[in-house]
């Protein structure tokens, strides 16, 4: 079960209101590389982790991206507050606004609702490792461009914590594969799927 | 054995940035260097500002870190930096799971964060459902919510 923390993983204070960063920080609320399908990839694919590290780590990381998804909804809820209609025209929000008013809703940056097709529950060990590898890259990545796009000091403090986040658990991810790998059959790893092939 | 290369790996120019890979290995696999145990570690409000408790993991975008946070030296900051640093080290543990100083470690920081989260809610109001133990009354609801923004930080 999960209970609920009254406080950030880490603070999020953002002084001066500014829609227009909003309109693409909220990629990594609800976009293909964002904490939400983050958060659900891995605790998703614990289900059919054959061993104790693999279940362990998808857990405390998919834990972890939960406290991200909070992070960054509240980066895109400081940045909209108190915004006035004018404010909302200036930036260029209309098309958000028509649809969410200044809520903060799970949505890649062109305005593609969040979906799960942009993850993957693969039922094999080593293909769902993978790509929670790539998955880790892909939203540094993300973190780099809004690294380059961004130049509020507060948004950036954030951001560059959430980014840093990433790089650890590709690390994680990648020792957890390289432990998982250990424990087949070294003349041919692919002999087998341990989730499947008692 | 495994003395001789870490040895060979030290004279290679390997340090704390650097981890170890299988001298032979199955082809058509992938590997990430295995970090290597007790490795070096930031302070906790350091970590917490930096994103990462380990100085070897800490590869930032064009090389600029943050240097502060804006809890830094509140209550609240103290708090949030004591329970980053369990975290971490719970990931850390979790493929490193014989490191007995780190897990030594992970206790020691797991009593810090009991004291400090047990005077902070007497303080200042719960953080989880159970603190209401220490309310006199019904006091869940009370803001801030951690979302949202205040000019004053961390219930300074």
């Amino acid at each position: 079960m999960f209970v609920y923390e009254k406080k950030l993983q880490y603070p999020v204070k953002i002084k001066n209101p500014n829609p227009a960063l909003a309109k693409f920080i909220i990629s990594q609320y609800g976009g293909p590389d964002g904490e939400l399908g983050a958060s659900l990839r891995y605790l998703s694919q614990r289900y059919s982790m054959p061993y104790p590290e693999l279940k362990g780590l998808l857990t405390d990381i998919g834990t972890e991206e939960l406290g991200h998804l909070e992070m960054v909804g509240a980066v895109v809820h400081q940045l909209t507050r108190n915004m006035n209609i004018n404010e909302v025209k200036a930036a260029g929000l209309e098309a958000y606004f028509v649809d969410h008013t200044a809520g903060v809703y799970p949505q890649f940056a062109s305005g593609y609702p969040w979906s799960a097709s942009t993850m993957q529950v693969s039922g094999d060990m080593i293909a769902d490792l993978v790509e929670d590898m790539a998955a880790e890259q892909k939203a540094r990545k993300t973190y780099d461009n809004i690294l380059r796009l961004s130049d509020d000091p507060d948004v950036n403090n954030v951001i560059r914590f959430l980014r840093e986040r990433e790089v650890v658990h590709y690390q994680r991810f990648g020792e957890a594969l390289r432990l998982a790998q250990e424990k087949l059959n070294q003349k041919n790893i692919y002999a087998i799927n341990p989730s499947f092939d008692k | 054995m495994k003395i001789d290369i870490e040895r060979a790996a030290m004279s290679a120019g390997c340090n704390y940035k650097n981890g170890t890979l299988p001298s032979c290995a199955p082809l058509a696999s992938t590997f990430v260097p295995e970090q290597q145990t007790e490795p070096p570690k930031y302070g906790v409000d350091e970590a917490l500002t930096r994103g990462t408790l380990f100085p070897g993991l800490d590869l930032p975008f064009m090389n600029i870190a943050n240097t502060s946070n804006p809890y830094s030296g509140t209550p609240l900051g103290e708090l949030m930096a004591l329970k980053f640093a369990i975290k971490e080290l719970n990931l850390y543990l979790d493929t490193h799971k014989g490191d007995k100083e780190t897990f030594d470690m992970l206790k020691e920081i797991i009593a810090l964060y009991d004291e400090g989260h047990r005077k902070y809610v007497k303080k200042y109001g719960p953080v989880k459902i159970d603190d209401l133990m220490y309310s006199e009354k019904y006091d869940w609801l009370d803001g801030p919510w951690p979302w949202e923004f205040c000019e004053r930080m961390g219930k300074d």
